[in-house]
């Protein structure tokens, strides 16, 4: 199992998951697969942190209201240890102001919970396209 | 200490009579005098016991029948003067024999005092036609010690009046009288007493009648003042609570969008994999499982809301305050972390249900809850930490506390916390804390403020575990509805 993760990895862009729901967490590595990229899922931006996935990572998709740490405080974390990953937010607020903000900082894109499928695609694809690698 | 002729049982021996057989000196007629004299004073004596219970005159008139039966009397008159001279004097006049028109008693006895003033051996002249013109004796007996009762007066047309014998019995008789009559004025006053009294009591039944009647209205009025204040208490909490529905759109909104969330992304990967060539049934199997889980989430979140602000009829239950707790943190985690509150439940792990309304109780602990995140909104110098515990209290209670390091209050001011209408916040209502202290009174419990020795303040409450104390009257009064606060 571990072996065969190990292989998708190399051949399919990794895209991590961090959300303290665990819905999120087990819905979105599903459709994630099927659009063909491999994922792992983390509870919390702690966890994500001390997990060897950091450098592999092209893509973050990052809860923004965490308990702990938060997304946009991860985010800051990463521009000040220079491991810039291009960061899909999602958040289930409805606050407007957020998402300006949020891009402001360099995200690629904000989403709002619910999403759907394509929006998700689009926000990821213009994600990779930043960190071809 | 016997004397010498003491009986041997111990009583008195009676005395001896005079033997009339041993003495031949004296005269059978001077005995039989004797005798009469004897019979007559017993007679005296004996009156008393005819007395008891009448009044003045019924002892004045049985007096004066019997001095006119034992003694050769022309006439007798008593005046008896009223103690404290309100009522006019009694009056009584016997005569041994009338011989034509009577005046009244009041004019004989008006008389008869002349006659003895100026020692006259006649009758007064109102009565010289009726009882002659020849000499009388005219004897008067004062009443009391000093004649303050009033006088007797009796007259007989007899020299020898009156004998030593009569003289003897008149003043027994007089005596008898004066005890009589003190006696019976005593008994009347007595009565008088007893009657005023009577009326008394009477007329305070009736003031304590028409006080307990207006007692009674009060106690109504107070009791639909108490309701209409009810009322009022129950408009406020909706008002706040449609208020601060408001303020907790976006809290409901990320709780509920986080299994929506969930539905959607198993539902799109669902439809992919059943999309694929092959299809993957059983990946799109398990996503449409996950769906139908993430719908009951979504649905269980709406439930609670609806529990915490519908309008629901309270209702008496054994509530675990933890898991009430963690709901509400649950519930208003997002809210916490929108501003940078970090909860620290500290629930003990023994702690004993408490009877009580859960979701009344639940809308105390997220009014403290809030407000403790409030007090700590501009708190930037050290980490916005809400401590929230729990631990069984004295006497079979449980206590609750939520202790941030926010800005506090002023001393003075904590008696005022509670008082509805008073807000230290801009925006706020200031109803969250007495609506949630109604609550907790309610519950026959306490809650209250202390400043901590650091910074911040402390508010808790206690309440009985025990169902009865609340089932036993006072489940009515719970129904007032809580509210959470209108900050």
């Amino acid at each position: 199992m571990e072996l065969h993760w190990e292989k998708r990895v190399t051949e399919r862009p990794l895209v991590s998951v961090v959300d303290d729901d665990e819905s999120v967490r087990e819905s979105l590595p599903d459709l994630l697969g099927e659009f063909g990229f491999a994922s792992r899922a983390f509870s919390s931006a702690e966890e994500f942190l001390a997990s060897d996935c950091v450098d592999q990572t092209r893509c973050l998709i990052l809860d923004v209201a965490m308990p702990g740490m938060s997304g946009p405080e991860l985010q800051r974390e990463l521009k000040l240890s220079r491991r810039e990953i291009p960061i899909v937010f999602i958040t289930a607020s409805r606050e407007e102001t957020v998402r300006p903000r949020l891009l402001e900082q360099g995200a690629v894109e904000c989403l709002f919970k619910p999403f759907s499928d394509t929006a998700l695609l689009e926000a990821v694809n213009s994600a990779l396209h930043l960190n071809p690698k | 200490m016997k004397s010498a002729n003491a009986a041997p049982c111990g009583l008195p021996r009676p005395p001896r009579l005079p033997d009339m057989e041993a003495r031949p000196e004296l005269a059978s007629g001077e005995v039989k005098h004797l005798q009469r004299c004897i019979n007559d004073l017993i007679s005296l004596l004996a009156l008393p016991a005819v007395w008891s219970g009448g009044d003045p005159s019924q002892v004045l008139h049985t007096l004066l029948d019997a001095l006119m039966r034992m003694l050769r009397l022309d006439l007798v008159s008593v005046r008896l003067t009223d103690p404290v001279g309100e009522a006019a004097p009694v009056e009584i006049v016997r005569l041994a024999e009338l011989r034509g028109p009577m005046p009244s008693a009041r004019e004989i006895c008006d008389a008869l005092p002349q006659c003895l003033e100026n020692g006259s051996r006649k009758w007064p002249p109102l009565l010289r036609n009726l009882m002659g013109e020849g000499d009388v004796s005219i004897v008067p007996l004062p009443l009391g010690l000093q004649g303050e009762l009033g006088v007797i007066v009796v007259a007989a047309q007899r020299a020898d009046f009156p004998q030593q014998t009569e003289a003897l019995l008149l003043s027994v008789a007089a005596n008898q009288a004066s005890i009589g009559l003190q006696e019976a004025r005593l008994l009347s006053h007595q009565k008088r007493v007893a009657s005023e009294l009577d009326q008394r009591v009477v007329q305070r039944t009736a003031e304590l009648a028409a006080a307990n009647e207006e007692l009674k209205k009060e106690l109504a009025e107070r009791k639909r003042v108490e309701e209409r204040l009810d009322k009022a208490r129950l408009e406020l909490a909706r008002v706040a609570r449609i208020t601060s529905l408001g303020v907790l759109t976006a809290s409901i909104a990320h709780e509920v969008n986080q299994p929506l969330s969930g539905i959607i992304t198993n539902a799109s990967t669902c439809l992919r994999m059943l999309a694929a060539d092959p299809p993957n049934v059983e990946g799109a199997r398990e996503t449409a499982r996950r769906t139908i889980r993430d719908g009951n989430r979504a649905s269980d979140v709406i439930t609670r809301l609806r529990a915490l602000y519908g309008k629901k009829d309270p209702t008496i239950e054994s509530v675990d305050l933890n898991e009430a707790t963690r709901e509400v943190l649950a519930l208003s985690l997002s809210e916490l972390q929108k501003n940078r509150v970090i909860p620290q439940p500290e629930l003990a792990h023994d702690l004993p249900p408490v009877a009580g309304d859960r979701i009344q109780l639940q809308q105390v602990i997220l009014n403290l809850l809030r407000n403790a995140s409030d007090a700590m909104s501009t708190v930037d110098d050290r980490p916005r930490e809400l401590l929230i515990r729990t631990e069984p209290d004295d006497n079979d209670r449980v206590r609750l506390s939520v202790r941030d390091v926010g800005i506090g209050f002023e001393t003075q001011a904590a008696d005022k916390l509670f008082e509805a209408f008073y807000t230290t916040k801009n925006g706020g209502m200031g109803i969250g804390l007495s609506v949630s202290r109604s609550i907790i009174e309610r519950h026959r419990g306490r809650l209250w403020a202390m400043p901590n020795n650091g910074p911040g303040v402390t508010f808790s409450f206690s309440i009985p575990c025990s169902l009865e104390s609340l089932t036993s009257g006072r489940n009515r009064d719970i129904r007032t509805s809580g509210v959470t606060d209108a900050a």
